[in-house]
Order: structure tokens, then sequence, then C-alpha cells
């Protein structure tokens, strides 16, 4: 590659990461709604509810690291972003993650502290900041997008369907990212915080429902992405100028066909769409039952993250390579 | 970056100086001030000024520095310059690496383990002077002083002067320079036509410029001054460039028109446009009207009919068919330009180093000279005039220096070059190798690459490297280049923004501007002015040149030279750099000067009937009357140092005085001087032997020059190298093909001097069949940003640590032989033949 | 252009917000600025939002002012005349010595361009610099309003005790203007010599240009060496479907390039002569 890039690494970290924890959380607070009392719903939304935070935060740190301040040894410049507002998305994203904090610490809180579980004394704190959760999920889910669609500069990203793109992948890797977590616990039979914070009985009510309906909602955002990627890629492929020039490094022979096509289309979207349209199809017709085994437990969610982090990738770098058609 | 807390500080600071500035941009001025004061970034103080002179390239400049912190931060235009008009070029701006190169050498070097092994010991200055002198002191007992060479590079003006008195004070006269391998057959040629050498082409007044091989957009030893004078001429009063070159060089992208020649036969080209010129009658009137002072026939007192009529005889066969045979310029372009040039009185026709080096290189200046002359272009406005410079007095140095001596190692082989008069540099260490003409025992240079800047470099490093050909080696230069990483002794000389001197370089509107060069910072370390130190040792050997630094010459020249004196001498000069006397108008026609009666008689004057010239047999130092009268002008040894006028009609002129040879006042069209040594005494065409049979698998390798760097000198400054620092070969995509060569292929050139492997460029910008490549660049030592390569003396910079390159070019010099113009001497860099492979 | 639309939309609602419109009117004197810079700085959190207010406010004004509406407001420009540039380079280096411009990167370049078959063959030259645009793409993302557009001489400039490096305004700027210093770990770009200009200086590449080609002006006083030429030449920015509205105007600009339908499968040579061997 003959240009350097000016964002690296850290910050595809940083959308992924805030993305796939921003979908986390809408995964857990919709789990929660829809629980009616069923303790496998709710285990999935506490798992959301704990992860989303350290997802983000680490995601947050990285791009702090990417901060040419930072690098410079002023540690604490970006304390800068917080002392003014303005109608540039990062300002206006480093305000909504502040928020995002302060309204996802005291919902994960509800589902830590000491309490008899689902119907236990922080119930309606907990409903009312699942409805908060939602709103700010999708808002910073949203707003990853937005970071980088706002610049005519960069003709890859200046597309309005990029932010769409960024918030149907991000629940779905959030969405995998829960299952992968049960998986683990599972596997680990980790009981430990349940006993310490003598969290009610982990029953497994209602886990088949639960499990079929992430299911049958990651199985549908896979197909709405993979009609967004497929627009995102057509669209700009039939324009003219500059968005013409740019999407060349996803055509074939571009500097990034392998990693978009094979990497984020078939391994993130296609495969994992397929294997879970087989499983579900059954059930979604109506004759038959959806079980979820080791393949849409483990290898479905690590497929679906592993796309979502391509497509981050595959996008920060595409844009910064993809030039101008003249000058 | 703005810094606000550092905006205070100088809005505080500056308070008092700036009511004016406040008051302007409240309303902002309309003209801002071009320049001569800054401000720093940082602090927002106004930095120390000090006028001084550039040096990165032969122009010499007039710049002014400032200094931040004890340490030079910004070099800019003298606004107060007629010369620049307040201008740098991109290297002059970089003069601020230069004394700031973390890699320069700050302490005198003893070479330790063997020679060019590049281990080496600090050593004080008395020590090295000490060794030094002794060993002089040891040769001038001995007799023979003149075994103590020094051979110099760059040496202009008062350095020149003061370091050759010393040189005289000492007795040796075996003293090089480097003119054959840069202009020498241009100079010398010119000394055949109009006596003294160095032209100014006036683009003030010229209504259509035609360039024989000048890149003065780039290069040429008066760029600023000229180049930006011409980008005036063109764009404010639409004057047509026409350029001959074998490439598309800036200056040539910048002509309306590129004539791309094949290399060696512009002298054809011209030869055709003359024959045109003169066919159709075109030297009226203004032709006619000079031609009264050329020298056309065997006879001086040939009338206009008989010079006519030998100019159309001589030029018959030169018509633009026959050209286009020859150069590949089709013919009616070359008619339709000749037209024009003479049809646009005045005109000038421009020529550098692509016209001269060359093996017809002499005739092409000539013909040039011809071209200028029958249109009547010549010393008028608007036309190619000889050179103005400021005229500075200065001291004498040692009042009775013993009668020098020299070693015969300067001219090349005995008899092998006609006319070297200005030497041979790049033959001074294959003669010195053969023994035969007599071999110096201290070979010290100064400013110069006897290694890396001649041609056959290989051959070159095992000379210089052979303690048996050469027993005792000094170099003298501020940085670790590839011939000082040979010498016995290294003295590390001050940059020229730590010097002291009086400048003089030829003035591009015919008006001397007397400027100077004052240290804008103290050198480093033990670092010293080559100048003080060869004041110094003519004190420790018992010749004391009467002033005891660069500096105090520097001032009692002020008080030496009216114009400068009257000015306020001195204190105006170290105070504003450059001075103009408001008495000195333009000097055009200099030739129609006649020397008061007074002088043309007395028993020292004698008339030369053959020649029409007046001359003074003393000056000449004949040894007597008879002897000189009887000898003739022509034949007496030396004699155009005696010259006074020229007869012409009835009329004395002082006309175009003769240098260094015993031409005839005339502009000298014929010369008889050539034609005693069997040469044509008319510009004659010739090919360039090599170039007769060229095999299919060969092409002609030209090189040039590029904007950003000087010689071998620049390559330190890391704002220079990182705009330059690759030097690939051009080559047309036509020959590419036929060769197999792509876009950044390496490819092998061989010659009968040996291999380099470099990239290849393929572009349409220069002429098929040929491979153009500069010389700047691949350094093997003089610092990391040159060669990636530390010096011993490489200090940290967190700049260096950025470096962001590798690649740092390949040398042509490499595979280029040693070859003499058969006439005058210079290098024909342009003629090599070499094959050329895909690796 | 939906960039402009977004830029008038942020122009008012912000306009109105800090009320900052007639104190922008007055446009004060460069010292006023300077203890207003103080007061503001010492100020701390005062001077971002001031910034901030600057920075949106310009924005819609001076594109006011390009339109000839606002003359009192001075506006600092450059017209390059590509026809006198002899691509010497002399403003490259002249700029990195004037601004201590760390090695590999670059404030001010020199562009070839190079085309054409032997022997109709061309090559001319763009010098490169900030534009300071009218409408600027890297103000318009700048979350910490380090970066912002003088509204006394509309001189776009970082502010490096704010800027915190997130390189998101270098992402924005179509012209590849801007630089991350790794010195001071801030963006850092051409500011037309702010530091030389506000001492009633030319910027430091205009005063050494050989060839002239680079003119320095008011380009909102008709009377200026800049307006008179943009009247009598026709002149050209660069990407000007990017909506920025450049005040770097080029008098006979080559805009050829690779990438451009143009010049499929013929000869063409860019050279920027800088770290960055392609442009944007
Ligand atoms: N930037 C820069 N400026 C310099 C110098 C430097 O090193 N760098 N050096 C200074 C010195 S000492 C000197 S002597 C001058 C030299 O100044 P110039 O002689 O003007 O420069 P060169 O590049 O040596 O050669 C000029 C041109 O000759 C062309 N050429 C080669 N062969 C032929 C040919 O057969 N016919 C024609 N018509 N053209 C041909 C080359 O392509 C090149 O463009 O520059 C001075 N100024
Ligand atoms: N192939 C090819 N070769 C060429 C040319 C060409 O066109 N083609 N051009 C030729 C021309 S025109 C010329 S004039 C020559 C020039 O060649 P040289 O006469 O060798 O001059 P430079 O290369 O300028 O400098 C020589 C050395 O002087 C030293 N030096 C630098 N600054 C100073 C200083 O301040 N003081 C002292 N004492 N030394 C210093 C450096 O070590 C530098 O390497 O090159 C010639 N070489
Ligand atoms: S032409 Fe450039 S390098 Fe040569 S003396 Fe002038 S400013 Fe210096
Ligand atoms: S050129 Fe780029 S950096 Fe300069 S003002 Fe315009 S957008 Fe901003
Ligand atoms: S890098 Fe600095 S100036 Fe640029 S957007 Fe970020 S904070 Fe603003
Ligand atoms: S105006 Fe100043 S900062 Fe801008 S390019 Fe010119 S020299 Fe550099
Ligand atoms: S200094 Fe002037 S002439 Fe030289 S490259 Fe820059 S703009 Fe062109
Ligand atoms: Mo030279």
């Amino acid at each position: 590659m003959e240009q350097e890039l000016i964002w690296g690494l850290p910050v595809v970290g940083y959308l992924f990461l805030a993305g796939m924890g921003a979908g986390a959380l809408i995964t857990s607070a919709s789990m929660l709604l829809r629980s009616h009392g069923r303790s496998a719903f709710y285990r999935l939304a506490r798992y959301g509810a704990i992860i989303s935070l350290p997802l983000v935060g680490i995601g947050v740190f990285l791009l702090v690291f990417e901060l040419g301040s930072f690098q410079a040894g002023h540690w604490f410049r970006w304390i800068n972003l917080y002392k003014t507002i303005n109608l540039s998305p990062m300002s206006i994203g480093s305000w909504l993650l502040l928020l995002y904090f302060f309204a996802t610490a005291p919902y994960a809180l509800t589902f830590i502290l000491p309490g008899n579980g689902l119907n236990d004394k922080w119930k309606i704190w907990r409903d009312r900041l699942a409805y908060v959760s939602i709103a700010l999920g999708i808002s910073v889910a949203v707003y990853t997008g937005v970071l980088l669609g706002a610049m005519p500069a960069r003709p890859l990203w200046n597309s309005p369907i990029l932010a769409m793109l960024f918030l149907v992948s991000s629940i779905s890797t959030g969405i995998a990212v829960v299952l992968f977590t049960d998986w683990l616990v599972k596997l680990l039979n980790w009981d430990w915080p349940a006993r310490y914070f003598n969290w009610q009985n982990d029953k497994n009510e209602g886990y088949s429902d639960a499990t079929y309906i992430l299911a049958v909602t990651d199985t549908l955002l896979i197909g709405l992405e993979l009609m967004v990627v497929f627009l995102f890629f057509m669209y700009a492929h039939l324009t003219v100028g500059h968005v013409e020039e740019a999407i060349k490094v996803f055509q074939l022979g571009g500097e990034l066909a392998g990693p978009f096509w094979i990497g984020v289309v078939v391994i993130g979207l296609l495969i994992p769409g397929l294997i879970e349209l087989i499983k579900v199809f059954p059930a979604l017709i109506g004759n038959g039952q959806y079980v979820h085994g080791g393949i849409t437990m483990l290898l479905v969610p690590i497929l679906v993250i592993t796309g979502g982090f391509l497509l981050r990738y595959v996008i920060v770098v595409g844009g910064q390579i993809a030039r101008l058609a003249g000058i | 970056m703005l810094n606000r807390r550092d905006f205070l500080k100088a809005g505080a600071a500056l308070a008092g100086t700036l009511g004016m500035t406040r008051v302007a941009l409240a309303e902002p001025p309309r003209q801002l001030l071009m320049g001569g004061k800054d401000f720093s970034r940082r602090t927002g103080l106004e930095r120390e000024m000090k006028p001084s002179a550039c040096w990165q390239c032969v122009s010499r400049c007039p710049n002014v520095g400032y200094v931040e912190d004890g340490r030079l931060v910004k070099i800019e235009g003298q606004i107060n310059s007629i010369r620049t008009l307040g201008k740098l070029c991109a290297k002059g701006q970089a003069g601020v690496n230069q004394p700031n190169d973390p890699d320069r050498i700050l302490y005198p070097l003893r070479r330790t383990g063997k020679r060019g092994e590049g281990k080496w010991k600090k050593i004080s200055w008395d020590e090295a002077l000490t060794e030094i002198t002794n060993y002089l002191n040891k040769l001038k007992d001995e007799g023979n002083p003149e075994k103590f060479m020094f051979h110099y590079g760059r040496m202009k003006a008062s350095s020149s002067k003061i370091i050759k008195q010393f040189l005289a004070a000492y007795g040796t006269k075996t003293i090089g320079n480097h003119t054959s391998i840069c202009e020498g057959g241009k100079w010398t040629a010119q000394e055949f036509t109009w006596g003294k050498h160095y032209d100014n082409w006036d683009f003030d007044n010229a209504r259509f410029v035609l360039n024989f091989g000048s890149n003065l957009f780039e290069a040429h030893t008066n760029h600023v001054s000229t180049a930006q004078r011409l980008v005036n001429a063109i764009n404010e009063r639409g004057v047509r460039v026409v350029s001959f070159d074998v490439m598309l060089s800036n200056t040539v992208s910048k002509s309306g028109e590129w004539v791309p020649v094949k290399p060696g036969t512009d002298l054809a080209a011209v030869l055709a446009m003359c024959h045109v010129i003169m066919k159709e009658d075109l030297y009226l009137p203004h032709g006619e009207e000079f031609l009264k002072f050329c020298r056309v026939t065997e006879n001086v007192n040939a009338s206009m009919e008989e010079k006519v009529a030998a100019l159309k005889a001589h030029l018959k066969d030169y018509t633009p068919e026959w050209a286009e045979q020859q150069s590949g310029v089709p013919a009616d372009k070359l008619r339709e330009i000749a037209r024009a040039f003479a049809l646009n009185y005045p005109a000038v026709v421009i020529s550098y180093r692509g016209a001269v080096a060359h093996h017809n290189g002499h005739d092409c200046e000539r013909a040039i000279q011809m071209l200028a002359a029958i249109t009547g272009n010549i010393d008028v406005p608007g036309g190619r005039c000889r050179a103005v410079t400021p005229k500075w007095k200065y001291p004498h140095g040692y009042p009775n220096p013993p009668k020098a001596r020299k070693l015969d190692v300067l001219d090349g082989f005995k008899g092998k070059v006609m006319f070297p008069t200005h030497h041979i540099s790049h033959q001074v260490l294959d003669v010195i190798r053969d023994g035969s003409q007599g071999r110096p025992d201290l070979y010290m240079w100064y400013c110069y690459q006897p290694v890396y800047s001649n041609p056959q470099v290989q051959r070159n490093i095992d000379t210089l490297k052979d303690e048996k050909i050469l027993p005792f080696t000094v170099s003298i230069s501020p940085f670790y280049d590839e011939s000082s990483a040979l010498a016995d002794i290294i003295l590390p000389d001050a940059t020229y923004t730590e010097r002291w001197d009086w400048e003089d370089m030829v003035s591009p509107n015919q008006i001397p501007e007397y400027y100077m060069r004052q240290p804008l910072v103290e050198p480093p370390a033990e670092v010293r002015d080559f100048k003080d130190v060869c004041i110094e040792m003519a004190e420790r050997m018992g010749f004391p040149l009467g002033y005891r630094s660069a500096k105090e010459f520097f001032r009692l020249s002020c008080e030496m030279t009216p114009s400068v004196k009257k000015a306020g001498g001195y204190d105006y000069m170290v105070k504003h750099g450059v001075y103009v006397d408001p008495d000195d108008k333009p000097l055009f026609y200099q030739f129609l000067k006649e020397p008061p009666a007074s002088k043309l008689e007395g028993d020292e004057v004698l008339f030369d009937s053959d020649t029409g010239v007046y001359w003074n047999w003393k000056k000449a130092h004949a040894p007597g009357r008879e002897e000189a009268a009887a000898k003739g002008y022509t034949h007496s040894k030396k004699a155009y140092k005696g010259y006074i006028g020229q007869k012409v009609g009835d009329k004395v002129y002082e006309a175009f005085k003769p240098d260094k040879i015993n031409k005839t006042g005339y502009f000298e069209l014929y010369s008889a001087l050539m034609a005693n040594k069997g040469l044509p005494a008319m510009p004659t065409w010739h090919q360039i032997p090599e170039h007769i049979n060229i095999n299919p698998d060969e092409m002609i390798l030209t090189t040039y020059k590029v904007n950003v760097q000087t010689h071998s000198r620049t390559q330190n400054c890391k704002w220079l190298t990182e705009i330059y620092y690759e030097n690939p070969a051009w080559i047309n995509p036509a020959t590419a093909e036929q060769f197999g060569i792509e876009e950044g292929d390496d490819i092998r050139l061989t010659s009968g001097m040996g291999k380099i492997e470099t990239r290849a460029r393929v572009t349409p910008a220069v002429y098929p069949g040929i491979i153009s490549i500069s010389n700047h660049c691949g350094h093997w030592e003089y610092g990391r940003m040159a060669s990636g390569k530390k010096t011993l003396f490489s200090i940290d910079d967190p700049d260096y640590a950025r470096k962001w390159w590798s690649e740092n070019g390949v040398h042509p010099n490499w595979i280029i032989p040693s070859s003499p113009d058969p006439v005058n001497g210079q290098q024909r860099w342009m003629d090599t033949v070499v094959k050329v492979e895909k690796v | 252009m939906r960039k402009n639309r977004n830029a008038e939309t942020l122009t008012r609602s912000v306009g109105r917000r800090n009320g900052d419109q007639d104190a922008y009117e007055k446009s004060p004197s460069i010292t006023e600025q300077q203890t207003l810079s103080r007061r503001n700085f010492l100020a701390g959190l005062g001077i971002t939002v001031a910034a901030a207010g600057t920075a949106t406010t310009t924005l819609g004004n001076t594109s006011k002012a390009l339109t000839k509406k606002s003359n009192h407001q001075v506006q600092w420009a450059m017209v390059i005349d590509t026809r006198r540039c002899i691509g010497c380079h002399a403003c490259t280096v002249a700029c990195k010595s004037e601004n201590d411009v760390p090695l590999g990167y670059s404030r001010s370049w020199v562009e070839y361009i190079e085309k054409g078959d032997f022997p109709n063959v061309d090559r001319s030259f763009l010098p490169r610099l900030c534009n300071q645009c009218s409408q600027p793409a890297c103000v318009d993302v700048c979350p910490t309003g380090a970066t912002y557009k003088r509204k006394e001489d509309g001189i776009v400039v970082v502010d490096d005790d704010i800027c915190i490096g997130c390189k998101y305004c270098i992402q924005a700027c179509p012209y590849d203007a801007r630089y991350l210093n790794p010195i001071t770990g801030t963006v850092d770009k051409c500011d037309f010599c702010l530091h030389r200009v506000t001492q009633g200086l030319e910027p430091s590449c205009v005063n050494t240009c050989e060839g002239r080609a680079r003119i320095f002006g008011n380009v909102n006083d008709p009377a200026s060496e800049v307006s008179k030429l943009l009247a009598q030449n026709s002149y050209t920015v660069l990407l000007k479907e990017m909506g920025t509205y450049p005040n770097v105007y080029y008098i006979d600009a080559d805009h050829a390039d690779p990438r451009d339908f143009l010049y499929k499968d013929r000869y063409i040579r860019v050279t920027t002569h800088r770290k960055e061997k392609l442009r944007r």
C-alpha cells in the first residue's frame, strides 16, 4: 500500500468493539423486555448487559490510544473533547458515549447487584433502563457509521447507507457475542459470580425460545446486511466520479477485493446466514423444532464476529486508500 | 500551528515596535513587506538578521540569514539585490541545513588505519599545521615547491585571491581547478571569438530567445538572476523561447517549443541556421553593422563584400536539409527558427554545457557566437553580452614572492589537446598516475571531489589510494565525502554560512553589484575557514600575507575599492550586504570604446600590421622591441597581455580584447591561431566519433542537473534530498520497447570503464536512443541523508530518525570515460556510448 | 452540495446559540483578537467554545464574503499563476524552514504533471498548500474546535493547545493539506504564515517564489493584486465539487490526473515530490 493509513487498527478495533458492545446491549434489552419471567431470557439479557460496557470501554481506550496527543505523551488531552460541543460527529459521538456509560453502568448493575433475579427490587429500574439502552445502543451503532460517513473527501465512506450497514452489523455481532458468552460460561461452568452475588438459580426456562428468537433475528439481520452491502456496492459502482473510482478497492483486482468478498461477504455473511437459515427454517414454516446446538452456539457466532471485524477493517482501510478521481 | 500563549508573548514583547503593524492590521496593508525581517513562529519575536551571500551553487546570490538561540534557522533572499530581486532557489533556502548538518566534520583528522580504511583520530590544529608546514618547508628547501599541488573545485572571489596569494608566496604554480569538467570548453571557445570568457543574456530586452543546451530554469551559473528575468520576458512580454535539448528539462517545458535534438549535433543545426541567414541576406542590417568588427578571413582588412562572400562560401553546404540528416531536426523547422531569430532583433542565443560538453563542443560554441554575430546580437541590449562584474580592489599579499614553479600535470597528456586554456582537470590524476610529466608529493584539494565529480570514478579511487603515487594527501572540506575518505589529513572547513568574502558574480543586467558574505553563525567546535588557515600557515612559514584574517582582507578591500568606500566601506557592506554605484550604467557596446591616443604612442607600443593590433611589448614581457617587432604579435609568447587596441578601418578601438591567447581585437569568426594548428579556422561540422556507428544494444548517455541539487555537494541537505534522492535513468518509451525495458526495471549500463546498475524511468520526455541520468545522486559517503551511512562524527538528530527513503541513486561517473574535447580539453560528459540491458 | 447545506444549517443553529453574529460583523483588529484570545485562554474552557463558535459562524459568513457581500472583511488568499511557475521547489523548502516542518511532512509541495507522447510532451507544475477554504471540511469535523477559521482574516488555523490529534480533520481535508506533527502530537498545516502576515510580511513561500507565481493578498479588497488577477484571468480551484470554496486560486492550472477517465491508457505521470507518492 503506497499511502500511510491515518487511522489504523486501533480505530478499526474501536468501531468494531463499540458496535458489537452496542449490539450486545440492544440484544440484552430486547431479551429482557420479552423475557416474561423466563430465566433463560433473563440470563442472556444479563450477559449482554455485563459485556457491553467493557467492550465499548476497550474500544474507547483504543481510540484514545490512537490520538496523536496521547502518543506524544499528553495523556489527558482528550478531555478537550468534553470542553465543547459542536456538530462534529466525533464531538456528538463523544458526548453520546459518555451518556452511554452513564446509562449502561446502572443497567448492568441491576443485573449484578444481589437480589432474587427476575423479579427483584431492581426490576422497574432494569426495565426502564432497558428502553433507554435500546435507544443508546442504536445511536452508538449508527454513530460509528456517521463518523466515517461525514466526509466527501472519503468517497467510499461518504454514503448514507454506511451507518445503516454498521447498525445492522452491530446488532448481528451483538447477538453473536451474547450467544458466545453463554457458550463460554457453560463451557467453563463458570458459576462463582452467581454464587458470589447469590444470583437466583439460573434455570433454563425458555432457553430454546430465546435462542430461536435470536437465531431468527440474526438470520433476518444477515439477510438485511447482505442487502445493504449489495446496495452499498452497486450504487457506488453505478455512479460516476469519485465514488465510482473509490469503490474500485473492492472490485476484482482492487487492493481489498479478497478480504471484502471472501472475508466479509462469504465467511461473515453467506455461510453463517445459510447455516442459520437451514437451522431455523423448519420451525419458521411450522413443521419442526429449532435445536440450538454446537454449530449455532459456537461456529455461527465466531463467523459473524469475524465478519463484523473484517467489515470494519475493509471499510476503514479501504476508505483511506480509495482516492479521489482527480484534482 | 498557532499557539495562543506564545502569540501573547509576542504581542507584549513587540508592543513597542508594532505600532505601525497594529494599524496596518486593523486595516490590512495592500502591499505586505516582501522580506528583510522574519519572526519566530515559536515565540513571535523578531529574529536577528544579517546580510550575506549564498554559495550552494556557483551563482552566489546575495541572501540574508536569521539566527535564533545562536542557531541558523532561516535564509531568504536579499530584497535590495538588483541581481536576485530578493529571490532564492530551493538550494539557497536549504542552506540552513549546511551548518546544522549533524554529520559534518568538527575536528582536524589524521588517518590511523590504511589509506581509505576509514580509521581516524582527532588532532589539534597545531599538530595538523605543523605536520603540513614542515612537509611544505622540506619541499621548498629541496628546491621543488611545485611538488605541492593544490587542486580546487569551487573557489571564487576573495577566497580565490587569499588562497592563491598563499600559494604564490609559497612558490607553487601547480594549482589545479575543476573547469574542464565544468564549462571550460565554452570559455575557451569564447576566448577564441570575443576574447574574454563568460557571457550574459539580456532577457530584459530580448525579443526572442534561442537555447542550445542550457537548463537555466534548473541550473545555470547565474540561476536566480537570469531565470526570473526569463520568466518575466515570457509572461510579461510574450517573448518566444525555443529550446534545443535532448530531454524535456524544466527549462524546455517552460520554453514555448522543444526542439529534440540528437546528442552532439547542435553544431549542425546552428551552422544550418547561419547558412539560412547568410543565404537569405537576413544578416542585414544589424549583422552587417557588426561584421565590421568581425574577422572572417585571413586578411584582417577584408572589405564587407569579401567578409560576406567568405561567410556564404563557408556555409554554402550547411543546408537545413543536410542538418536534418545530422541532427534529426526537420529542415523547415531550422529554416523557420533561423528566420525568426534574425528578424526579431534584438534576439539572444544562449548555450551551455549541453552544447559544449562534446567532441565538437568548441566549434559548437564558436558557431553559436557566429549566429549571434551575423545577426548583430553581440554586446547589445537584448543580446548576448560580455559579462560585467564588480571590480574589487584588494591587498596583494606577501610583497616579494619567489619565482613560482609548476609541475606539468595540469593540461593533460603532452600535445594531446591544442588549447587547454582552462587546464584539463579531469586528467590530472591520470597524468600523475602515468608519472612521466612529474608527480606532486603533497596533493591537497579544496571544495573538490577528485574521486566523485570526475569521470571514471574507480580509476580516480585507485590513484588517490596509492601511497606510492601520492605520498601525502590533504582534503579540506566540512563534510566527509568520498575523496576526503581517501585523504591522510582532513582539515574541517567552515561552511559558507560561517565565512567572510567579498563577492563578484556576473550581473544579469550589465550593472555591477558589489556584495559580500559574512558569517551568519560562528563555526562549531574546531572548524575554521580555510582562508584563515592559509593566512596562519603563511605566517608560520615566514611569508606573512599582510592581513591577519579573511575578515580583515574583506575590510581592507572595502577601503581600497572606490565605489564601496564611497558607499561607506566596511560598515555599510556589513549592514546592507549589497551595493550598486549609482554612477554605474548598464555596460553595452564595450567594443566601441577607443583607447586614448596617448596609449598608442611611445617606445613600448608596437603596431602589428598582419593583425592590425596595437600592443605593448613591455607589458607582454617581450625581451626587447626589435625582437618583439620581428616575431610579431601573433607569435610572441603572451603578447595578448600587452594588447592595447585593434585598428578597424582607419580607427582604433578597444574592440574585443584577447585573454589567454594572441587573437586579434576582432570578433574572430575566423581564427588564424586555429588555422596555424591545422584546425578549421571557421566553425566546421564534424560528428562525434563514437556516434558514427552505434550498435543496436547501445545508447548515448547524457547527464544533467536538477533544480534541487548541486553536484556532489548538497545531498547532505535534508530538505533537498527529501525532494530528490535518487536519479533514475530516463529512457524514451520507443527505445525502452526495443530493449524490453519497462518502468522501474533494474537495468545494467556497461562502458569501457565498467558497469552500473540503476533504475529505468520510461518517459517520452527524452530523445529516443539516449539514456539520461543526473549526476547528483549515488553517494557512498557524505552522511546519512546522502548515502544512509553515518560518519564517525554523526550526532543524533530526531529529524534524521525520520528519514523515509532508502534509495540513494547511482552515480553515472563510474562508467563515463575521461575524454577531453581535442581543441579545448572540455570533458565530454554527453558523448559516452553505453551498452544497456535489463538485469 | 450536501456538504454546503450542512454548513448553512450548522451556521444558523450555532450562530444563534452563542449569538456571535454581531461580534463578528465588527471584525475586530488583531490586537483586540489577541486580548480576546487571552481572556479565552485564561478562561480555559471558554476558549474552545468561542473557537467552536468562530469556526462555525465564519463558515456562513465567508461564504457570503466569497460572493463579495462583506467587503469590509479580510480574506487572505493566494493566486498561483502556474504560467509563471518553473517548478523550482523554493517555496517548498522556504516553508519547511519558516515553519520547522519535520522531515517526511509538508505544508507545501510542488507536483509535476508530465503527459503526452514524444515529441509532444509537456510538463506542468502545481504548487500545493492549504486552501484556507471558506467552508473548510476540516473545521466541520473538528470535535474540539482546535481548528477554526479566523474571522479577522479568514485563515484556517490549528490551536495546538487544544488539538487532541484525533486526525479527523486530516481525513476530512480533500486536499491532503494536513499532517500529524510527530513532535507535538497535534495536527499542522499551512496557515498562510500567520506569524509573518500578522506582522505585515508576505508568506515565506511567496517571498522566495522564483517565478513570482505565488501572489498573496486580500481577496475581498477589489484593489488588491489578487483581486485584479482574478478579475482579469480565468481561474480554477482544486476539487471544486468538494464544496470547500478554496481561497487558493490557480491560473492556468493543469488538473490532469491519472485517475481521471480522460487519461485512461495515455501517458501521464504525476510526481508529488513528497513522502505521499500519490494524491489524495
Ligand atoms: N541546481 C543546480 N544548479 C547549478 C549547478 C548544479 O549542480 N545544480 N551547477 C552549476 C554549475 S557549476 C554549472 S557549470 C551550471 C551548468 O548549467 P547547465 O549547463 O545549464 O546545466 P546542465 O544540466 O549541466 O546541462 C544543460 C542541459 O544540457 C542538455 N544536453 C545534454 N546533451 C545535449 C546535447 O547534445 N544538445 C543539447 N542541446 N542539450 C544537451 C541536458 O539535457 C541539460 O538539460 O549550473 C550551475 N547551477
Ligand atoms: N556526469 C557529470 N559529472 C559532472 C557534471 C555533469 O554535468 N555531469 N557537472 C560538472 C560540473 S559543471 C562541475 S562544476 C563539477 C563540480 O564538482 P566539484 O568541483 O567536485 O564541486 P562540488 O561537487 O560542488 O563539491 C565538491 C566537494 O566540496 C566539498 N564541500 C562542500 N562545501 C564545502 C565548503 O564549504 N568548503 C570546502 N572546502 N569544501 C566543501 C564537499 O565535500 C563536496 O563533495 O562537477 C562536474 N561533474
Ligand atoms: S542559485 Fe540558488 S543555490 Fe545558487 S547561489 Fe543562488 S540561491 Fe544559492
Ligand atoms: S484545504 Fe483542507 S485543511 Fe485547508 S482549509 Fe481546506 S479543508 Fe481545511
Ligand atoms: S486533530 Fe486536532 S484539529 Fe484535527 S480534528 Fe482532531 S482535534 Fe481538531
Ligand atoms: S504560506 Fe507559509 S505556511 Fe503556507 S505554504 Fe507558504 S510558507 Fe508554507
Ligand atoms: S517557488 Fe514559485 S516558481 Fe518555484 S515552484 Fe514554487 S511556485 Fe513555482
Ligand atoms: Mo560547473
